[in-house]
């Protein structure tokens, strides 16, 4: 069987998106894997208990350990977990508000409401990204 | 045995708001549920209304909700159901007309809407335009569909909004982009792409469950989706 091609309709906004929520939701799987593993390798097993284990794994920031065992944070804090942080911000905001989104235009059927939605919807999402950005950041 | 039929009643001349009337009448266990509503009609109620062709699964007429499932009455034995409380709904999604029988319209033109026909601008043949096997088996699955209706208002994200094209014209635009002689694979990719094509499936197999044809409908949307997304057709 000889392959047939044709031009693919292009990144439209709806594929994107499609596209984006499932990468964005393994992302969160592996982020939330490699934090798991970094509170072993911070002794998870003697030092902290399963709340405090859960939240680094799901949120590596040094506040969340600071009332554990651990003995020296220090290591801990630096540029690596903050980029691990700022993208379960980000991958974990922007899929929860398209999943949103998603559900209100199912729901809601005037394109007038739509776009209205839409812009509230985005105002909330960068508001999210700025505060939690923000936590990031100054933690 | 003696089955209770439940059957859902809407005359839009008469009733205000629709209603649920009982009837009770002596079935076999493998009387289709079609028989048991010609048996009402013909015996006790000659106002109950629904559609019916050809009563062999073929023609798609008699889709409607039973004990709650998407499905054809003139397929289902009553012993099949495992009770002898049967209730008879219309399909959901789509507007009532009266009892079972639904305005079809809004189904159909979205059906429309995906230009479910051979698009071949090339001059034909002087025979026919060939096929291997292999390329007629790539699209044989979607051949099957009797347009009953069964997917499209079993599926919520229809039910939520009636913009979106549903999972039967998906499978019909599905049997012409993947046909080896079509030419039409891109505008009916670029139709299926939009807001209300198939991103708006969410996977929820309802339409393979209640397909009477056992046509794989969430795995064509997929290969549709894939289509969209690699423009390959193989």
């Amino acid at each position: 069987m000889k392959p047939r091609k044709v031009p693919t309709p292009g990144w439209n906004f709806e594929y994107l998106m499609w596209l984006f929520i499932r990468i964005s939701g393994a992302a969160m799987f592996l982020l939330a894997l490699i934090g798991f593993v970094g509170a072993l390798a911070m002794g998870a097993r003697t030092q902290m208990d399963l709340g405090t284990l859960m939240r680094w794994t799901f949120f590596p920031n040094p506040n969340h350990v600071l009332n554990s065992n651990i003995v020296d944070i220090a290591p801990w804090a630096n540029a690596y977990w903050q980029i691990m942080q700022l993208a379960i911000v980000f991958f974990g905001a922007t899929h929860g508000f398209n999943g949103l989104r998603l559900i209100l235009e199912e729901y809601i059927h005037s394109w007038g409401w739509h776009m209205f939605l839409r812009l509230v919807l985005l105002i909330l999402w960068l508001i999210t990204l700025g505060a939690g950005f923000f936590l990031v950041l100054t933690s | 045995m003696q089955v209770t039929l439940k059957i859902f009643r809407y005359n839009p001349e008469t009733d205000k708001k629709p209603h649920y009337e009982t009837y009770t009448v002596e079935a076999e266990p493998t009387d289709r549920v079609l028989d048991l509503l010609e048996k009402v009609k013909g015996e006790q109620d000659g106002t109950l209304t629904f559609r019916r062709s050809c009563a062999h699964g073929v023609c798609g007429s008699d889709a409607m909700r039973i004990n709650g499932v998407n499905r054809l009455a003139c397929k289902v034995l009553v012993q099949d159901l495992g009770t002898n409380r049967i209730t008879v709904e219309p399909l959901l999604g789509l507007p009532t007309i009266k009892d079972l029988v639904v305005d079809m319209e809004p189904f159909f033109e979205h059906y429309r809407s995906v230009k479910p026909y051979f698009i071949n601008n090339d001059p034909p043949p002087k025979k026919e335009r060939l096929q291997s096997p292999e390329e007629r088996a790539r699209f044989d699955d979607t051949t099957k569909c009797i347009l009953c209706g069964a997917c499209t208002t079993s599926c919520p994200s229809f039910w939520l909004d009636d913009q979106y094209v549903g999972p039967a014209a998906i499978v019909n635009a599905h049997r012409f982009i993947f046909d080896s002689r079509d030419q039409g694979a891109e505008e009916r990719l670029k139709i299926l792409a939009d807001q209300f094509g198939v991103f708006r499936c969410h996977t929820i197999f309802n339409c393979t469950l209640a397909c009477p044809r056992e046509i794989q409908i969430t795995r064509a949307i997929g290969e549709v989706r894939k289509a969209i997304a690699t423009g390959r057709l193989d």
